[in-house]
């Protein structure tokens, strides 16, 4: 992949793109920082408007925007998330204008009509219903809130929970949307079947009519200290109980970021799992899945691992997690898995880079992070440069049990659980 | 797109598609074995087979291809459907050798290792209780169960529980050696190489492999269902479900086009494998205007199953709060009902044949999904299956889809699971 071109509009929106000829349409992911952090407290506003923006403008009728997107083959699609509203897409390179234009009534003028919000609503509903259903994403959302605590943007549940879905009105989010929905910070990222003349033509002029009316982007504030806790969550009904365990780490920018992606890749990703499932799945069968993770985001961040397993293998398989966590501080990563931990994340840009959706993503990152566009080209000399010494005192000092929350979320009683 | 197709002598189809923008290259070998190719309690062995194929043997010992893989910073997974059973590995092109290595060892010399047999019985075991967890894996697996009393279909590929707590060693080495060989197998290549210099390649990792004897063809046929079958589950969940499945010809029948835009008019498309589509969800089709804009569910889809047999057509809902499932299934009805009696209009039917263009465009991202859309071609006819069918959609007409409407959705046909959530945990 050639050097991604960067254009800055009049209105502040930026543009990003490379060319991947061989992937025949086109895909763009965009953003602007009208996510959780910004409703402030109305809690839930955010992931409502997100889901009404494909509801209706000022010259459409949600089935009528629907019909034409459908009708050109084209896919559009929003996403609340923590910091920001995302927007993705496909077209075809005919129907990319057009695509970028509906993109821009979307954001621009919604209308927000009542019978869409009633929808929303009930969609909402179910969806908290369902998640409350769900093990792994039950677990998960508690891990959250203890990491993040005091309502914290990144810990609270995005669709701020049943009551505020039922008193949300069509006013908070025209208001929200008035507030936050404007190219100011707006980044568009784009690849596929583009040149120079389709970003010009196609892109950058629908694009470059968004109006600016901003209050400004708001600062996320730095999560408050994490009180470690041990939660479970009996769901009686189930067959299999999901463990999750985690713990603050840091922003995306901080220094020890590397290292500790790396820490975290030999860990419980690398391969089938890294060592945690080497232990877990290889070894002892306890599990289908047991992976670690990392999250790292503008003001703060979160490593977690999660596994399924038999309630009948609860303990043994805290007790692996605990040994393995253990491990990282008596038996530290050894020079041979540092090694292959950076050939995997040297190897992986060419295979991770293969699809037009995994492309924009990172040119969206690149840009919302700040990281500039020669990342890219120096990112295998960041991984080369990592001292595997660093490696293991990130570990240590972040991935450990006592700094950790824990929640089971399954088949499993009430009683206390140590990890 | 330019595709050279080779057979090898010892049967192995070979199928190369260079792109010469890439760096990278995806290696699948797809094998004409799933769970249709089981029997009553050996149910889930294909899948756990699938599983023992990432042990080591051969050249490679335990864990190596994790290893050799991850060096790359290469992905690698495997798939077990009920018709075929499929491999990959993406990795830089430079390292071509080393899947073609990996694919080989797999393909005749996996271990088996007894202790690593009942290692992963749990891990499989698992697997099933993750999806367990899920009401809509009950409702899948009765809906099949139900449309299918003598067709393997009857079973999902993961298999019963009670089959893979007693399963032992010997009868899954058998069914590894049975279906393991090049003649029974497809390898697909896409990505940045020279085909000229790829096939040398392939030829010295996989022409000294011993073919096997053809496995038997499948001689079980479903009979025609005589009338309605229903099921009620009662179970602790978030939300109704409904379900409801008619059996559809198998994928390389005739009808089959035009079935897809009667997928597309009703529930909208989201690619042959939809495996493009990702959290994307058409709102431009009959059941979304019927069922969720109209409150009555928060989802509503159509899944054209196609396989090697015939197989289903399923229509299925997760229902709001407060809906009664007999009035869901009513809206359905009077849907498919219109189906039958009135042919779509023609921006309709333009619309719908749009979708299926443009997701042919959206499931070629990348060498990976090109090689999964290949292979999935030839488990079920051939790597040019997607192609070729997107050429006959293109030249049905309003009149074909009213009457694969009228001659497949039939309600004697048809077999309804609704599942009735009790408490659940909100």
């Amino acid at each position: 992949m050639n050097l991604p071109d960067r254009t800055v509009l009049g209105n502040g929106a930026v543009l990003v793109s490379a060319s991947l000829p061989s992937n025949p349409f086109v895909a763009f992911r965009g953003s602007i920082p009208a996510g959780v952090a910004a409703e402030g407290e109305s809690h839930g506003v955010a992931e409502f408007t997100s889901r009404l923006l494909l509801s209706g403008t000022r010259h459409r009728t949600a089935a009528k925007l629907a019909d034409r997107l459908e009708g050109i083959g084209a896919t559009l699609e929003f996403h609340n998330g923590d910091e920001v509203l995302s927007f993705s897409g496909r077209s075809t390179r005919d129907t990319a204008r057009e695509t970028v234009r509906i993109l821009v009534e979307c954001l621009s003028e919604p209308t927000f009509p009542e019978r869409e919000i009633e929808r929303v609503r009930v969609e909402l509903l179910n969806d908290l219903r369902i998640e409350a259903d769900d093990t792994h994403l039950r677990a998960m959302r508690e891990l959250e809130r203890f990491v993040f605590p005091n309502d914290h943007p990144y810990g609270r549940d995005p669709k701020g929970g049943a009551d505020r879905v039922r008193r949300i009105r069509r006013r908070d989010l025209v208001a929200f949307h008035e507030a936050h929905v404007n190219p100011e910070a707006l980044i568009l990222a784009v690849t596929g079947d583009v040149d120079r003349r389709l970003m010009e033509d196609a892109i950058a002029e629908p694009l470059s009519r968004l109006d600016t009316s901003s209050e400004g982007v708001p600062a996320i504030p730095p999560p408050r200290p994490h009180k470690p806790r041990r939660v479970s969550i009996p769901m009686p009904h189930k067959s299999q109980a999901d463990i999750v365990v985690g713990g603050p780490a840091v922003p995306r920018r901080h220094d020890d970021y590397y290292a500790l992606n790396l820490a975290n890749l030999l860990f419980g990703r690398i391969g089938l799992y890294g060592r945690l499932g080497r232990n877990l799945r290889d070894e002892q069968g306890l599990a289908y899945y047991a992976f670690a993770s990392l999250d790292a985001k503008t003001a703060g961040g979160m490593w977690s691992l999660a596994a399924g397993v038999n309630p009948a293998n609860l303990s043994k398989a805290t007790r692996s997690i605990r040994e393995e966590l253990d491990r990282l501080q008596t038996d530290p990563f050894h020079s041979d898995e540092v090694r292959d931990g950076k050939d995997n994340q040297v190897g992986s840009l060419i295979v991770s880079l293969e699809r037009n959706a995994e492309v924009a993503s990172e040119l969206h990152r690149m840009e919302y992070y700040g990281l500039g566009m020669g990342f890219l080209e120096g990112y295998p000399e960041i991984v080369r440069g990592l001292e595997e010494d660093r490696v293991r005192e990130v570990a240590m000092k972040y991935f450990t049990a006592e700094g950790s929350s824990m929640v089971v979320a399954g088949p499993v009683g009430r009683a206390r659980l140590s990890l | 797109m330019p595709t050279h197709v080779e057979t090898l002598e010892n049967g192995l189809k070979v199928i190369l598609r260079p792109i010469s923008d890439t760096r990278a290259v995806s290696t699948w070998v797809v094998y004409r074995i799933g769970s249709r190719n089981e029997v009553p309690g050996m149910t889930g062995s294909t899948h756990w087979v699938e599983h023992m194929l990432f042990k080591g043997g051969g050249k490679l010992g335990k864990g190596d291809i994790d290893k050799l893989i991850s060096r790359l910073g290469g992905k690698m997974n495997a798939f077990t459907d009920t018709d075929y059973t499929m491999y990959f590995e993406t990795i830089p092109a430079s390292a071509m050798d080393t899947a073609l290595m990996i694919e080989s060892e797999r393909m005749r010399n996996a271990a088996f290792d007894p202790k690593e047999v009942e290692a992963e019985r749990t891990v499989v075991i698992s697997e099933r209780e993750g999806a367990e967890n899920q009401p809509e894996f009950a409702v899948e697996e009765e809906l099949w169960a139900l449309a299918f009393q003598v067709h393997p279909y009857h079973w999902t590929p993961i298999g019963y529980k009670q089959d893979l707590a007693v399963l032992d060693r010997e009868p899954l080495y058998r069914h590894y050696l049975r279906h393991y060989a090049p003649n029974n197998a497809s390898l697909i290549l896409v990505g940045g190489f020279d085909p000229a210099v790829a096939m040398q390649h392939v030829r010295e990792a996989f022409s000294l492999l011993r073919p096997e004897a053809p496995p038997d063809p499948l001689r079980l046929a479903e009979p025609d269902q005589r009338g309605e079958r229903r099921s009620d589950l009662v179970r602790p969940g978030p939300a109704d479900l409904l379900s409801i499945g008619w059996h559809i010809p198998a994928a390389a029948h005739g009808d089959t086009p035009a079935l897809i835009l009667l997928s597309t008019v009703l529930g909208g498309w989201r690619g042959l494998l939809s495996f493009a589509a990702g959290d994307w969800h058409p709102r431009s089709n009959r059941l979304y205007h019927a069922l969720v804009e109209s409150k009555l569910a928060t989802d509503a889809g159509v899944r054209q199953e196609m396989k090697l047999d015939p197989s289903l057509l399923i229509v299925s809902a997760t229902l709001a709060k407060g809906a009664s499932l007999d009035r869901v299934e009513q809206v359905i009805d009077r849907e498919v009902d219109k189906l039958r009696r009135t042919v779509p209009v023609k921006a309709e039917l333009d619309r719908a044949k749009q979708q299926v263009r443009s997701w042919a465009r959206y499931e070629q991202d990348g060498v990976t999904f090109q090689g999964m859309l290949l292979s999935a071609g030839e488990g079920l006819s051939s790597w040019d299956f997607g192609e070729r069918l997107l050429g006959k959609v293109e030249k049905v007409r309003g009149e074909q889809v009213r009457e694969v409407a009228k001659t497949y959705l039939v309600d004697e046909h048809r077999s309804v699971v609704r599942f009735h959530a009790q408490g659940g945990a909100g």
